[in-house]
């Protein structure tokens, strides 16, 4: 018996569907594409705030004749950051001391007390502790943030250690 | 005619963007010069938080309890760690890096509570979202 030889396939393909289906496609990604916004940001290693003098034992302080060094344990350098009610910085402490009461630009006084203190290079400061009245706002925050991030510790570090704490309303006692 | 329209189907299928649905295009992000684009290489797992001016918390477009949502995030990074072969127990620091995206009219009392209940659940390293000047 004679085998039949099967004959090449005459199908074709539509390609107008083809083409309508590509271009729905093609429309579709259009609509939804969406470009990565161009987003910088500030990355910090943040643990839990911590005792500003680390309290190795239970004596009490002053006791102990062996520890020569007063400052031992401390430091924490605290920046304080009081809101007024609209959010914005009413005033900045370093320490104990105030810095920029009558300056326009705060933070540019804090960048200069802060370039002052560390680049004493007796210094024993690793982290900072940013103690922020509860009303700040989140952009005058990030202000002193980037103050923060941009100073070196004496051994060259970028400062990147920080913690929060919160002030209730504003920050109590602020001045 | 086929061809170009498949190319262009190529291109926008390889440039779409799923990372974008996590963000909340309403927010308005501070300008800070020191701002910059970092990329991990996708190395390391972020988890994106995104904070209204009101202080609400949503995540892919929808408002989440804080606690709750961090608390099962912290598991789920738990036991992808676990997978990995890495024992991190209750509390211990996770390799998980929490991205805030907060409006610039946030106010800080919103941003601790999230800062510090991600603390609380072992999560270190935090990279504040703000937009780069210039």
């Amino acid at each position: 018996m004679r085998r039949r030889r099967s004959k090449p396939s005459d199908a074709k393909l539509n390609m107008a569907a083809m083409l309508d289906m590509a271009f729905q496609l093609l429309s579709f990604f259009v609509l939804t594409f969406k470009p990565d916004p161009a987003e910088g940001q500030i990355m910090l290693r943040l643990p839990p705030p911590e005792a500003v003098a680390g309290a190795k034992s239970n004596t009490p302080a002053g006791e102990d004749k062996n520890n020569t060094d007063p400052i031992q344990g401390i430091e924490s350098l605290i920046i304080s950051a009081f809101a007024n009610p609209d959010g914005s910085i009413q005033s900045l402490a370093v320490g104990e001391g105030g810095v920029g009461e009558n300056s326009p630009d705060k933070a540019k006084a804090l960048e200069a007390r802060l370039r002052v203190i560390l680049d004493d290079p007796d210094v024993p400061f690793k982290q900072v502790i940013l103690q922020v009245g509860s009303r700040l706002r989140y952009d005058e925050l990030m202000k002193l943030i980037d103050v923060c991030t941009r100073q070196k510790l004496p051994n060259g570090e970028p400062l990147t250690k920080l913690s929060f704490v919160e002030l209730p309303e504003g920050g109590a006692g602020a001045p | 005619m086929l061809d170009m329209v498949f190319q262009l189907i190529t291109f926008f299928m390889l440039v779409l963007n799923f990372k974008a649905a996590a963000l909340d295009m309403t927010l308005k992000l501070p300008v800070v010069g020191s701002a910059m684009p970092v990329d991990t290489g996708g190395q390391e797992e972020l988890l994106i938080l995104n904070l209204s001016p009101t202080g609400d918390l949503t995540v892919y477009g929808e408002k989440v309890n804080l606690e709750g949502y961090i608390a099962v995030e912290a598991e789920v990074s738990r036991m992808a760690a676990k997978s990995k072969g890495l024992d991190i127990k209750s509390g211990d620091e996770l390799p998980t890096t929490i991205v805030i995206r907060a409006d610039e009219t946030s106010r800080f009392k919103d941003l601790y509570r999230v800062i510090e209940t991600c603390q609380k659940k072992g999560y270190r390293k935090f990279a504040l979202k703000a937009k780069a000047k210039g």
